[in-house]
């Protein structure tokens, strides 16, 4: 049955649900309160790497992210083919990097876990890591090589799947400033803060780290938090760096347009968006130890965005119980361009009542308990 | 009540020693570190930007408060390698307090108690404050003891399993020997683990996964630190004798009608 949804937030997710409802044959309309891509969207880095991201295991925000990584090759093809805009998606693989010897007992347990789960990773080291990687600095003791991930052009993917949404007949309304549920239990009403209302029969919201406004709405606790992500890029044409490179305190991703994107802080600072010298004299100092020719040079952009947290680290993904008209799809920290697509189809399925959410439990939206 | 312990020239009011690691993000690791009322905290090496640890990605996020500072040696496989990092950690200003973590496997990175033994050796002639990590075996904690360290650390389980106390009959006996403070670090799962190793005795314990494993980290600790003084309280008040049979609490003196 076709319905009319309403999406609440115009981040990466949010454009990803309306995207896959769309396509779906659903009548969706995207409310974003200030213009989309925002916020943690705009700020990414475009990291496509389950496996470097989660170092300890694989548990369900793992598998979700394999999940996603494995739909992107067919995803971003529709997204370009929707929008008509071309976005960088690179499979570049990835170089985790350690300087200790100490650290290499940790790499055979992520290396025989990564393997179990459909990667071919191996720890590269001396003659072979340079060759891979040739202005990695030389006391590098070791890398995990992760050829499976693939890092994409955030701003740009977020741009086409706006233009795609539009052109497949999403309505899209920005500057809505405040907005607030006003029915969500017979059919959903959403005001804006002119006063306008929107109804419809279905609600996705994809708020990011503004989601916990709607705890007394809902009477469950949401508890997000705002992070920032403080990031810089270097002007980066005659350093060729090959792979994405992660390492303890941070990461390196080279793009097509010639720039090496670096990130990222993760600061407590509330609703803050500002980009601070700490903040970015802390990633400088610690890239220089990764690639000694970045010494003397300077970041020539700098920017931040609000990553929204959750308590336990997953993100609340599903219906409510009290009304599956509402379902919640935010919460994803620092993988929401990576889980866009895993996300997007997980909702709509949900939406169109296909999957059981048993799967999915981890993620519940209701597993904080109640107000 | 005042109920301190000491462990080499530090005064230590707190029993809970908390692992920095696996939180979900700094806002929640750092309310958790707080609710803890832990004093002490433990980090990897290997992990932390030793050039500038105020800068590093976990410690920047603690520096506002006066905690001691017990790096680890984490991923070390021999006695040189845990020595090698632990010096590295001296140098870099962090703190001359070394937990030795030394592990030969990386599916139950048990502690490897002969590497053990001899980088506690190395590391007390050099003057490091030492509190190696090492199975729950009584002869060889003793060792260690006399080895120099200034407490040691048993598992009551593996890393990170949240077994809780497999072995509390060894662990009992450890206390016993003891003259250093003993610690039980590492396999702890839930309040009652904690409390568990508290009425055994031991001096102090060490928890990381428990926590920032929780639903809701915050919380846990606060937990956590209730049952680690319970635990304390039972320990110092005595428990009482186990019996077989019932036995009405007021004595038949008090029901006589007289």
């Amino acid at each position: 049955m076709k319905e009319q949804v309403i999406v609440m937030g115009g981040g990466v997710i949010g454009l990803s649900c309306a995207f896959e409802l769309r396509k779906r044959g659903h009548e969706v309309t995207v409310m974003e309160t200030s213009r989309c891509g925002g916020q943690a969207s705009g700020a990414a880095a475009g990291m496509l790497a389950p496996y470097s991201e989660n170092v300890e295991g694989p548990d369900a925000f793992f598998q979700l992210g394999l999940e996603s990584l494995q739909l992107y090759p067919e995803w971003q093809a529709a997204v370009k083919l929707a929008s008509g805009h071309s976005f960088e998606y690179t499979n570049s693989g990835s170089l985790y990097a350690v300087f200790h010897d100490a650290d290499l007992l940790a790499f055979e347990g992520r290396q025989l876990w990564q393997c179990r789960h459909g990667a071919s990773s191996r720890i590269v080291e001396g003659g072979e890591l340079q060759r891979l990687e040739p202005n990695l600095a030389s006391n590098v003791r070791a890398a995990l090589y992760t050829p499976e991930e693939s890092h994409l052009y955030a701003p740009h993917y977020v741009k086409a799947l706006e233009q795609g949404c539009r052109l497949m007949g999403v309505e899209i309304i920005e500057q809505l400033e405040q907005l607030a549920v006003t029915e969500w239990q017979s059919e959903i009403r959403v005001r804006a803060a002119d006063g306008r209302i929107f109804s419809g029969d279905r609600l996705v919201v994809c708020s990011g780290a503004w989601a916990k406004e709607l705890e007394e709405t809902f009477g469950i606790r949401i508890p997000v938090y705002p992070i920032r992500g403080q990031i810089c890029a270097y002007e980066a044409d005659a350093l060729p760096v090959r792979h994405m490179v992660f390492s303890s305190q941070g990461y390196l991703v080279a793009k097509e347009n010639g720039t090496l994107v670096c990130g990222a802080s993760e600061d407590v600072a509330g609703f803050d968006t500002s980009v601070t010298d700490k903040g970015i004299e802390r990633l400088r100092k610690w890239n220089r130890r990764l690639f000694p020719e970045l010494e003397h040079r300077d970041p020539f952009h700098r920017w931040a965005g609000l990553r929204p947290s959750t308590q336990d680290g997953f993100p609340l993904l599903g219906p409510l119980s009290s009304s599956d008209r509402v379902i919640m799809a935010a919460g994803h920290y620092r993988n929401g361009i990576l889980l866009s697509p895993a996300t997007a189809r997980f909702v709509a399925d949900c939406l169109d009542e296909k999957q059981t959410v048993e799967c999915k439990k981890a993620f519940s939206p209701e597993r904080f308990g109640y107000l | 009540m005042r109920d301190l312990f000491r462990i080499g020239n530090q005064e230590l009011s707190s029993r809970f020693f908390i692992g920095t690691g696996l939180f979900p993000n700094p806002h929640v690791q750092k309310e958790a570190i707080k609710a803890s009322g832990a004093q002490v905290l433990t980090f990897a090496i290997r992990r932390i930007n030793l050039e500038s640890a105020r800068d590093d990605s976990i410690l920047q996020h603690v520096q506002d408060e006066a905690y001691t500072y017990l790096p680890n040696t984490s991923g070390a496989r021999t006695a040189d390698e845990a020595v090698r990092i632990a010096r590295l950690a001296r140098a870099s200003g962090l703190s001359d307090w070394i937990k030795v973590e030394i592990s030969a496997n990386e599916r139950t990175l048990l502690p490897d108690p002969i590497e053990t033994l001899k980088a506690t050796e190395i590391l007390v002639k050099e003057g490091f404050t030492v509190l190696p990590y090492i199975t729950d075996d009584p002869i060889m904690c003793k060792r260690l003891e006399e080895a120099g360290a200034a407490a040691v650390m048993p598992g009551a389980a593996p890393i990170g399993t949240g077994l809780g106390i497999l072995n509390p009959y060894h662990l009992g006996l450890i206390v016993e020997e003891a003259s250093v403070p003993i610690i039980v670090d590492a396999g702890l799962g839930t309040v009652s683990d904690a409390a568990q190793a508290m009425e055994l005795g031991v001096s102090a314990v060490l928890m990381n996964t428990p926590v920032a494993k929780a639903k809701d980290p915050v919380w846990m600790a606060g937990a956590m630190r209730l049952a680690i003084e319970a635990g304390r309280l039972a320990y110092l008040s005595g428990r009482m004798e186990k019996k077989k049979y019932a036995s009405a609490s007021s004595g038949y003196e008090a029901f006589k009608l007289n």
